[in-house]
């Protein structure tokens, strides 16, 4: 796997300009290091040999076929097919915690911006939905236009200004996914922090992987969430509901940080068990790696495994 | 409750800094907004309910360790009564009188009442104080007295926790003596005695003061209960009860209800531990009857251990008493009369037979057969299967009473047969020719006769008493001799007119003269042949030669000597012994003798406390009930000797716990000066909050860590 020197510091991504400038240079710093072809053809599916003739796109050319019969052959493909991707964007009151740096919606939405625009650029079709207000309804049916890039990315940039509300788990989101695609697979792509009690959003997401659609998570925590750095007494309150709890933070450390180490094994377990591809990013990761991952993650994956 | 130190109690003042510390940290509690937590934590609601929970007890544990610095500080002390008797600290001579008779096993609340006395008695101990020199004696008949009052308190402490209840009935006069004595030697000024006792009124002698005017001071220290009833069989006898056929046997249980209401009491009767008969009694208050069982004794037993018991109440100790039925061997004795009269009075055995079956009764224990010298010829085994036979083995004593001297074959016969185990009694006579006697009869006798002396030979008529000999120095602790007591008038009144004199020793083993008259001559020798025994009587059995006869002692005497040769001793174990008295028993010819008390602990006698003795005396009988003897004769084979076997009661006078009025208590003496002690005490109780504050700080520091 190419490592990627992490160039972009996230604060200094969120003091750039409008969201499109972000995903572009997040986007452009992810694939510079990358050899191009790997990315080409995500959505092709190959069928025949053709003997080279001028005017084929040099790229298609077969340099392993050459080696073996020296002579040129161009790998034919069936007719390009749109992969449908929606981006699901968890903007529930709890993604709004930043323990500093960036709050985990802002690196959530960059991050699905960034996916939106190379999806864009790769004509597949991109739809948005964020959850977390019942009240707001945020939806962007998927579409492969160009301009499209512009409508998800003002919503997105939206849903970020307006900061996380409500305490709506992307389960609810997802159903309606699972619905609007019906049997055509579709990739799904969640930014989330998990923050749901009954565990519903584990097994939408399961359910939706049973329904052969490819599904991402990009699991999203703050480092504070992870290593619990307070001191002294603290009243913590809890952004989804109006709990308070005053206490020694000192006093809770230890099982607080259990508890964080069991929950996020069982969200790996859960999500690996059910095959789906699950990411853990926290704020002061730099973006590009965690799309790389993502990419790289989706680019390991075989055949069968791609949506069409 | 006081404080020393009162001021510090505006040290309370300080408990506002926990408090204040919890409100300001609450104030100024930094507010962090934080899914994460809320979502992992509070989820579990219990575990916020907890935290809350802890925050709250750790306030209210530092509140009250702060509290108990100051109120520490403060000093605070309570004063308390003092409970029980006055005890004045300091150097002082003071003795424990504690009673340790079998009435301190009364059990009170569950306890026997000794541990509530031994309690109180460790308490006074500790209020003395160490420069205090003390002595515990107990009041128990017959317990051993410390010499010397000490200051080792820890030894007396020790002393006072092993104590326990024995089994002899109380002594309380003789203890405040022992407790005077103690005291009089000391140059302490303060002598007090301290007598924790039941004061039962039968362990004191109001007429026998233990101290004068200037004895020590008396304190009683009353633990009694206010009621102490107890039902006790005080007595119990065995007589043979021919009505219930030839084993039956009465036993007659004496019982007693020292209590203040009538008691309907249930009885057992035990023979060798089955219980073989029941029964009730209805006793008024203080009443006391006798309750009378049948029974027979088991077969084959010539005597079992019986006792009778009542159903338990507190003073377990005195509801059962043992007693050692058995009845009576019979003993065979072929008496040969070496001078048959047709007067009966004039017969040589006329008065032999009369001793040895007086009233010629069935239960007399003796079966006389009575034949002439010449008859005893009958006993050549020659004889044997013809109607005129005469087995000797059938026979346990052969009386040769003023014989002629045998042929050697009869001799020899007769010598096999005491050697077999029989036992022969000589006596001389007219008949007897001494030097006759030497020739054939030695191997029957301990010693060769000679010429019998006439002590009254030439004498007056008036004059012939005061020239008689009399019977003295005999052995009081042989079997024979052991009805008699130490004068015996009615042996020693016995006139010896004249005696046979005895020539050299003979061939017999375990020599020995049981009584001599008054001029030194030997009156009666025992000595052993082979495993029999013969005894030679210098005198006459009738009243040619002197008036025993017709003296009370002759049939104890006879009766005596017929037993011991025949080996069929009296019962001991109808005597009554007490828990403490010495027990004589016979050796009987045994190698070795181990007896067994109730409790399983054995004491042996062999060796050298065994050989050339009569008898022994055995002293270890300190708990009631069963002691069985086991003996090892001379062939080295050891059976259990039933009719050595005895029981020890207990002195059923401690039985009665009437408790003795003031006025029978010595009268307590100045027991030298002393101030009035202190009627209350200082408690200071700084120590508890000490050790409060100590737990309290681990508890905060255990809530802190969690």
């Amino acid at each position: 796997m190419p490592t990627l020197p992490e160039r972009i510091d996230p604060a200094q991504l969120a003091r750039l300009g409008s969201l499109p400038i972000k995903a572009r240079v997040i986007v452009e710093g992810a694939l510079s290091g990358m050899h191009r072809a790997r990315l080409h053809g995500s959505s092709v599916e190959f069928a025949e040999h053709k003997e080279y003739s001028p005017g084929d796109e040099l790229r298609h050319v077969d340099w392993k076929a050459y080696a073996k019969v020296d002579r040129y052959y161009v790998k034919q493909f069936e007719q390009e097919s749109q992969l449908t991707i929606y981006l699901v964007l968890d903007a529930s009151a709890s993604m709004g915690f930043s323990g500093g740096g960036m709050s985990k919606l802002e690196y959530a939405g960059i991050s699905l911006a960034a996916l939106a625009y190379l999806a864009i650029q790769q004509q597949d079709k991109v739809g948005l939905v964020a959850s977390g207000d019942k009240a707001i309804e945020t939806m962007v049916p998927p579409r492969a236009r160009t301009t499209h890039l512009h409508d998800l990315l003002s919503v997105l940039d939206t849903v970020m200004t307006r900061g996380g509300t409500g305490d709506e788990t992307p389960a609810t989101a997802l159903k309606r996914i699972a619905e609007l695609t019906r049997r055509r697979r579709a990739l799904i792509i969640v930014a989330t922090d998990l923050f749901d009690a009954d565990d519903e959003t584990l097994s939408v997401l399961t359910a939706l992987r049973a329904q052969r659609h490819d599904v991402s998570v990009l699991h999203i925590l703050d480092p504070h969430e992870l290593s619990f750095p307070y001191d002294g007494l603290t009243q913590f309150e809890a952004l989804e509901s109006t709990n308070k709890m005053l206490v020694n933070p000192n006093a809770i450390k230890r099982e607080y940080i259990e508890r964080m180490q069991a929950f996020l094994t069982k969200c790996r377990g859960t999500m690996t068990a059910a095959g789906v591809d699950y990411h853990l990013a926290t704020t002061d990761t730099a973006l590009e790696k965690t799309l790389l991952d993502v990419l790289v993650a989706r680019s390991k994956l075989g055949p069968g495994r791609r949506a069409s | 409750m006081g404080f020393l130190a009162p001021l510090m109690l505006a040290g309370l003042a300080a408990l506002a800094v926990p408090i204040a510390i919890h409100l300001i940290g609450r104030q100024r509690a930094r507010i962090v907004k934080f899914a994460a937590l809320d979502f992992l934590m509070s989820t579990k609601r219990r575990t916020a309910r907890r935290l809350r929970l802890r925050e709250r007890v750790l306030l209210l544990v530092r509140i009250i360790a702060c509290a108990a610095v100051v109120l520490a500080l403060a000093k605070p002390f309570t004063s308390c009564e003092r409970k029980g008797p006055r005890v004045t600290r300091g150097p002082q001579a003071a003795v424990l009188v504690v009673d340790d008779s079998f009435a301190a096993g009364y059990i009170v609340d569950g306890k026997p009442w000794l541990a509530r006395a031994t309690t109180e008695a460790r308490r006074i101990l500790t209020q003395l104080g160490p420069e205090a020199e003390v002595a515990i004696v107990r009041s128990s008949e017959g317990a051993d007295h410390p010499t010397e009052l000490t200051r080792d308190h820890l030894r007396l402490r020790d002393q006072l926790i092993a104590l326990e209840p024995s089994s002899r009935p109380a002594d309380t006069t003789r203890g405040l003596a022992r407790a005077a004595q103690l005291l009089a030697a000391s140059s302490h000024a303060r002598k007090t005695v301290y007598l924790v006792s039941l004061n039962a009124k039968t362990g004191l002698r109001p007429d026998d003061l233990p101290w004068g005017k200037d004895g020590p001071e008396l304190v009683a220290v009353d633990l009694r209960p206010e009621k102490m009833p107890n039902l006790a069989v005080t007595a119990l006898r065995v007589v043979p009860e021919p009505g219930a056929g030839t084993r039956g046997v009465a036993f007659d249980a004496d019982v007693a209800n020292f209590s203040d209401t009538a008691a309907k009491i249930e009885l057992s009767l035990s023979i060798a531990d089955r219980v073989v008969a029941r029964g009730s009694l209805e006793l008024a208050k203080g009443e006391k009857r006798v309750k009378r069982f049948l029974a027979t004794l088991p077969p084959g037993a010539r005597a079992s251990d019986a006792s009778v018991s009542l159903d338990g109440d507190a003073l377990a100790i005195d509801d059962r008493r043992w007693v050692r039925a058995s009845l009576r061997d019979e003993v065979r004795v072929l008496l040969v009369d070496g001078d048959p009269r047709t007067v009966r009075h004039d017969d040589e055995v006329f008065y032999v037979e009369a001793a040895l079956r007086p009233g010629d009764r069935e239960d007399s224990g003796t079966l006389v057969r009575v034949i002439t010298a010449e008859e005893l010829a009958n006993i050549d085994p020659r004889m044997k299967g013809t109607a005129a036979a005469i087995e000797l083995e059938s026979y346990d004593v052969l009386i040769l009473a003023n014989v002629a001297a045998l042929s050697s074959e009869r001799v020899s016969v007769i010598a096999q047969w005491v050697r077999s185990g029989g036992g022969i009694l000589v006596a001389p006579g007219d008949q007897v020719d001494s030097a006759a006697y030497d020739r054939t009869m030695l191997p029957l006798l301990p010693q060769s006769l000679r010429d019998p002396i006439d002590t009254t030979w030439g004498a007056q008529a008036e004059d012939r008493d005061s020239r008689a000999l009399h019977l003295v120095k005999w052995e009081a602790d042989h079997p024979i001799f052991m009805p008699f007591s130490k004068a015996a008038p009615e042996l020693a009144d016995a006139k010896f007119f004249k005696i046979a004199l005895l020539g050299p020793t003979t061939a017999t083993a375990d020599r020995k003269v049981l009584a001599r008259f008054t001029n030194g001559a030997a009156a009666l020798i025992e000595a052993s042949i082979g495993a029999g025994r013969t005894l030679l009587f210098t005198s006459t059995l009738d009243r040619d030669w002197n008036d025993l006869p017709i003296h009370p002692g002759f049939l104890p005497l006879l009766q005596g000597a017929a037993r011991h040769l025949a080996r069929k001793h009296a019962s001991f174990g109808e005597t009554d012994h007490f828990v403490g008295s010495s027990v004589v028993l016979p050796t009987a010819d045994l190698k070795k003798l181990e007896i067994r008390g109730p409790d399983g602990k054995s004491s042996a006698f062999e060796g050298d406390r065994i050989a050339g003795r009569s008898s022994i005396r055995f002293g270890r009988t300190d708990r009631p009930g069963v002691f069985r003897v086991t003996g090892t004769d001379l062939t080295g084979g050891a059976h259990e000797r039933d009719e050595l076997g005895f029981v020890v009661n207990i002195d059923s006078r401690g039985s009665d716990l009437t408790p003795a009025a003031a006025a029978d208590l010595p009268p307590s003496g100045s027991g030298g000066s002393g101030a009035p002690a202190d009627e209350s005490r200082r408690v200071e109780l700084w120590h508890a909050l000490a050790a409060a504050l100590l737990l309290l700080l681990l508890a905060e520091g255990l809530l802190v860590q969690r």
